[in-house]
């Protein structure tokens, strides 16, 4: 055993995989501690914010100010108010109107912005122009309005019905993040409930693999003891299972697990319940590939001397036959696991899934972010980090996989 | 050389399926792109008739809308309704009037209409169009034989409605009568005499012929139907250029809707410039003009970008005793709700919070605000969010939790709720999450189900069922009727107990009070009165909370990309087209005005 093991762990590939996992794991254990909470509450109000640290604005201005004179300052906060592109269609307008300016340059901000305000007035519609268009000059004059505002902004408190002064902001003031009450750290932005991803995502991961282990379970016990019992026993007992066996692999999985998913309807499916479908859908590839081991294992010179020792068919296959193809039978366990992972995010994607809510689950997070356009409307964050967990999960799972059939696959031995 | 022949066969096939494909694409892909008008989210699956007197058409360029807009680009009603100012304006009809009483309302019809094949509109036409609706059950029969008795024409363009009376003699519903004036399209007599002629008078065969030689008295008429694609073209003949009417034709020749698979291929296709006109929910949608710069635009520049008319509203089974017996619970769980998550994540912000507009039984707009005293009732009200509200009342009912699971228990039993919508409807799901997410701040267990739409429609209809608590679905949202059809909705009793009920009040709430308001408010018309018993109504339903509304939303979207076309109606361009997708009641305005890019 001690020398499986270390033979096991001196495969590279098993290694890595088996490393990539436990950090997984890991993840899934530490976060929680980090970050508490309830992962499914709603901390902002709207869709996908996207990744990034939030200041609290209103906590930023009550906290003590240095100031800092940046050169740079003016010249960034023009860019982000006035882009190039912003610049052309400024000339545009100017050409629209008839107004002459030949002799204007424009990268000259001051020179652009009088010429701006002298002639751009928000009431005036060109012929032919869209409202698109029109609604898209409102809103540029607005912003270069701001070019222009006063060095200082105030900020008034209402008390009584009255405006009361309370303080101001200058263009060089700047509060250190570290002193603002709150500042909330979204790496991964919100969804399109507003839940933090980062955190839905590593609640999720637990959920989805703890979905893989039972799906696992299920279809290798299923697979197991089906397979060992055609092959060991043989006759019309091994007629019958294949027969079954035959019928469910000529179905296509997937059909059968949405089918039946449909069919239990919503209310009943949590969790466990889709695992144990995604297990139940999923046994026949292992019972065959037991049964043919087994059949050539069964005419051993050990098992027909238990055998004429008069040892139980149970004993027999436990003890004379089971530890031959334990191996392949992990091996194939831990693929379970892993499509079983991939059956629950193919399922929650079409709408299938555990019901929403309670926990959340990978698939049901790209669903959400799907059903909301996610893919469409650029919120990678949203989808693209659930992909590369379960890529992550499965990648890990196929490694370890691989590694181990190496070791214990006689043809793939180096 | 067997294989030779094989291929040449395989290569044959592939190239003749090819050209079946390009052919049937071919016909509407001639259309001209600068005369057509494309639309996006009507028309869904293949257009079953083009029967005007029938049901099921699924012809949603044709034969669809309500009393708030009727489609009229190819079958007419006799007026067009405003919602953006409640107007009445005149189409086939030029005037109505009613008599003193209110039993009766006389019409003018216009001396220009005139049908397809020339004639001229008439009383008649009117009269048996009411007459065979009736008789065959179709939408506008069922709509309005409870309240039109009969339609009598007076003179060749002359006709009076007589509404349907009660034992005392008062008419039933006045409001009901005026809806029939904007939301029911006329039909030709000659042509509904062939029609039952052919179907041998058989209700059932009458509502099923396919009408394919249907008479029209609209700008437009069909041109090419499929699976794919479902094409109008222009009449040039139209009645309404003359100048009692529009004085010109519309501007698109050829108005297209492409038959998309589901949103977000429509979505696609608005944000390529292959649609201009888009009527459908699209999420965060200021994103397509400030991120991706595309020439799309809403009626309104800015949040809530459309104008809201109904008010998707969450009901209270009162099938189930633990919801029917405890007025408490239903206003804990309302006023828990985060209804500024729920505008914020189901609706993108396009819809006003219940702050700016404060609950009530109205919708959004001014006219139905001005309704009741805003003052009177402003206690009762609530934005949502209010978590210790709700515990409190709670608390206060004996409601509580007594054996420490964490969950409040009613007479020992623990209070275990769902809160239902259809699958697929994402901004309702999302709404429904939302109230889940309340429902376990306050210890009140509430999960979310969301079954397929065939079984939802069947079970929230059914008036005895117990398996939805708490179920989504939205009261009407504008008509000269309004706001009473939708009190009525909200607490009115004709609903109750109705089997398969479309019509309203779907929890089976009963208010004996409540009702008797709602049957005097069609015969008051005096404003302060109507004011007075809106106001009356306001309060029972905020303190009893049978349903509580969770958004406001537009009835229809209304997205246009303007690449090709423009002068789209816009909320600040003074013309007050309402955004009824340049096709309901008054929005077919839009059409005449229309101009090219560029």
């Amino acid at each position: 055993m001690k020398n499986t093991l270390r033979q096991v762990f001196h495969s590279s590939k098993f290694l890595v995989g088996f490393i990539l996992f436990v950090l997984i794991l890991l993840t899934i254990w530490i976060y929680p501690f980090l970050n508490p909470g309830n992962p499914l509450e709603m901390i902002g109000v709207g869709t996908f914010a996207k990744p990034g640290t939030y200041v609290s604005v209103y906590d930023a201005l009550n906290t003590g100010t240095e100031t800092l004179r940046l050169p740079d300052a003016d010249d960034k906060r023009v860019d982000q108010l006035l882009s190039d592109a912003d610049r052309v269609s400024m000339l545009e307008w100017f050409d629209i109107m008839e107004i002459d300016v030949s002799d204007l340059d424009a990268t000259d901000t001051e020179a652009l912005l009088d010429l701006w305000f002298e002639h751009y007035d928000q009431s005036i519609k060109p012929k032919g122009m869209t409202q698109a268009k029109r609604n898209f000059y409102k809103r540029l004059d607005n912003s270069v309005r701001q070019i222009r505002s006063a060095d200082t902004l105030k900020i008034m408190h209402p008390e009584e019905g009255e405006l009361v002064e309370r303080g101001s902001i200058n263009k060089t003031d700047y509060v250190n993040v570290g002193d603002v009450a709150n500042v909330k750290l979204l790496p991964l932005g919100t969804d399109n409930f507003g839940r933090d991803v980062l955190k839905e995502m590593v609640s999720a991961t637990g959920t989805s693999i703890v979905i893989g282990l039972i799906a696992g379970i299920v279809a290798t016990l299923i697979g197991l003891t089906l397979g060992l019992l055609a092959g060991y026993v043989g006759g019309w007992v091994d007629d019958i299972i294949m027969f079954i066996t035959n019928i469910f692999t000529v179905i296509p999985g997937f059909v059968l697990l949405i089918l039946i998913s449909y069919s239990i309807g919503q209310e009943q499916r949590g969790a466990s319940v889709v695992a144990i479908v995604i297990g139940l859908t999923s046994w026949t590839w292992t019972t065959r590939s037991v049964r043919s081991q087994v059949i050539s294992l069964r005419n051993r010179d050990h098992v027909n001397l238990s055998k004429l020792s008069g040892h139980s068919l149970v004993r027999i296959v436990a003890t004379d036959i089971l530890p031959y193809i334990a191996s392949y039978v992990v091996m194939a366990f831990i693929l379970q696991v892993s499509s079983g992972i991939l059956a629950e995010a193919q399922l929650s994607l079409l709408g299938l899934g555990p019901k929403t809510t309670v926990t959340p689950t990978l698939g049901l997070m790209m669903n959400w972010a799907m059903l909301y356009s996610a893919h469409t409307n650029g919120s990678w964050w949203a989808y693209f980090p659930v992909i590369l967990t379960i890529t992550l999960i499965s990648f890990s799972l196929n490694l370890m996989n691989t590694g181990l059939d190496q070791v214990f696959n006689p043809t793939l031995r180096d | 050389m067997k294989k030779l022949l094989a291929l040449l066969l395989a290569a044959a096939l592939v190239m003749s399926l090819g050209t079946v494909a390009f052919g049937a694409e071919a016909d509407v892909s001639e259309l001209p792109r600068e005369e057509t008008l494309y639309f996006a989210g009507q028309q869904w699956g293949t257009v079953l008739s083009w029967n005007v007197m029938g049901t099921n058409q699924n012809n949603s360029m044709t034969i669809a809308g309500g009393p708030s807009g009727y489609r009229t680009l190819m079958f007419e009603t006799l007026f067009m309704y405003n919602f953006m100012n409640g107007d009445i304006i005149g189409l086939l009809a030029d005037s109505y009037e009613w008599s003193e009483d209110l039993t009766q309302v006389s019409v003018v019809l216009k001396e220009a209409a005139k049908w397809c094949d020339g004639t001229p509109v008439t009383a008649a036409d009117v009269a048996k169009t009411w007459d065979v609706s009736v008789q065959v059950g179709n939408t506008t029969g069922s709509t309005y034989g409870a309240y039109i008795d009969a339609i009598e024409p007076t003179g060749d363009k002359t006709f009076v409605i007589k509404a349907k009376l009660d034992e005392e003699g008062r008419p039933v519903n006045p409001l009901k009568v005026t809806d029939f004036l904007t939301g029911a399209p006329i039909a030709q007599a000659a042509w509904i005499d062939t029609l039952v002629e052919r179907n041998g008078g058989d209700a059932v065969s009458i509502l099923n012929d396919p009408g394919d030689d249907v008479v029209w008295s609209g700008p437009y008429t069909k041109y090419y139907a499929d699976d794919q694609k479902v094409v109008l073209v222009r009449d040039d003949n139209y009645w309404g250029q003359d100048e009692s009417m529009w004085g010109k034709l519309p501007v698109p020749k050829y108005i297209a809707h492409t038959i998309y698979a589901d949103n977000p291929a429509g979505e696609l296709a608005l944000k390529a410039g292959e649609v201009d006109v888009c009527q459908q929910f699209i999420g965060n949608i200021q994103d397509l003009w400030l991120k991706d710069g595309l020439p799309i635009s809403t009626y309104y520049e800015e949040a809530p970008y459309g104008v809201c008319l109904t008010m998707p509203t969450a009901w209270y089974n009162m099938n189930m005793p633990v919801l029917a017996e405890n007025p408490a619970l239903r206003k804990a769980i309302a006023i828990a709700v985060d209804y500024d998550t729920i505008i914020a994540n189901a609706m993108t912000n396009q819809s006003p919070s219940f702050a700016d507009v404060p609950r009530s039984l109205m919708n959004p707009t001014d006219g139905e605000q001005a309704l009741y005293n805003h003052d009177a009732v402003a206690d009762l009200q609530w934005a949502g969010n209010d978590i210790e509200g709700a515990i409190a009342l709670l608390d206060e009912a004996g409601l509580v939790d007594t054996d420490g699971d964490g969950w409040r228990e009613y007479n020992g039993e623990k209070i275990s709720l769902n809160a239902v919508c259809p699958n697929g409807w994402t901004d309702w799901q999302a709404s429904m999450e939302v109230v889940a997410a309340a429902g376990d701040k306050i210890g009140v267990e509430i999960t979310t189900l969301y079954p397929e739409w065939d079984i939802y429609q069947t079970v929230f209809t059914n008036p005895n069922q117990t398996e939805y608590a708490i179920f989504m679905w939205s009261p009407e949202a504008a008509s000269p009727s309004n706001p009473w059809t939708r009190v009525n909705q909200f607490l009115g009793k004709d609903y109750v107990g109705v089997e398969n009920n479309w019509s309203g009040n779907w929890g089976q709430y009963v208010n004996e009070e409540a009702d008797a308001i709602i049957k005097q408010i069609p015969l008051t018309t005096d404003e302060a009165e109507l004011i007075d018993l809106y106001t009356k109504l306001t309060e029972i339903y905020l303190t009893e909370v049978p349903s509580f509304s969770l958004m406001y939303r537009p009835s229809l979207f209304h997205a246009v990309n303007e690449s090709v076309w423009t002068n789209f109606p816009a909320g600040d361009d003074g013309r007050e087209i309402p955004p009824a997708d340049c096709t309901d009641g008054y929005g077919i305005a839009a059409l005449y005005d229309l101009e090219l890019v560029g």
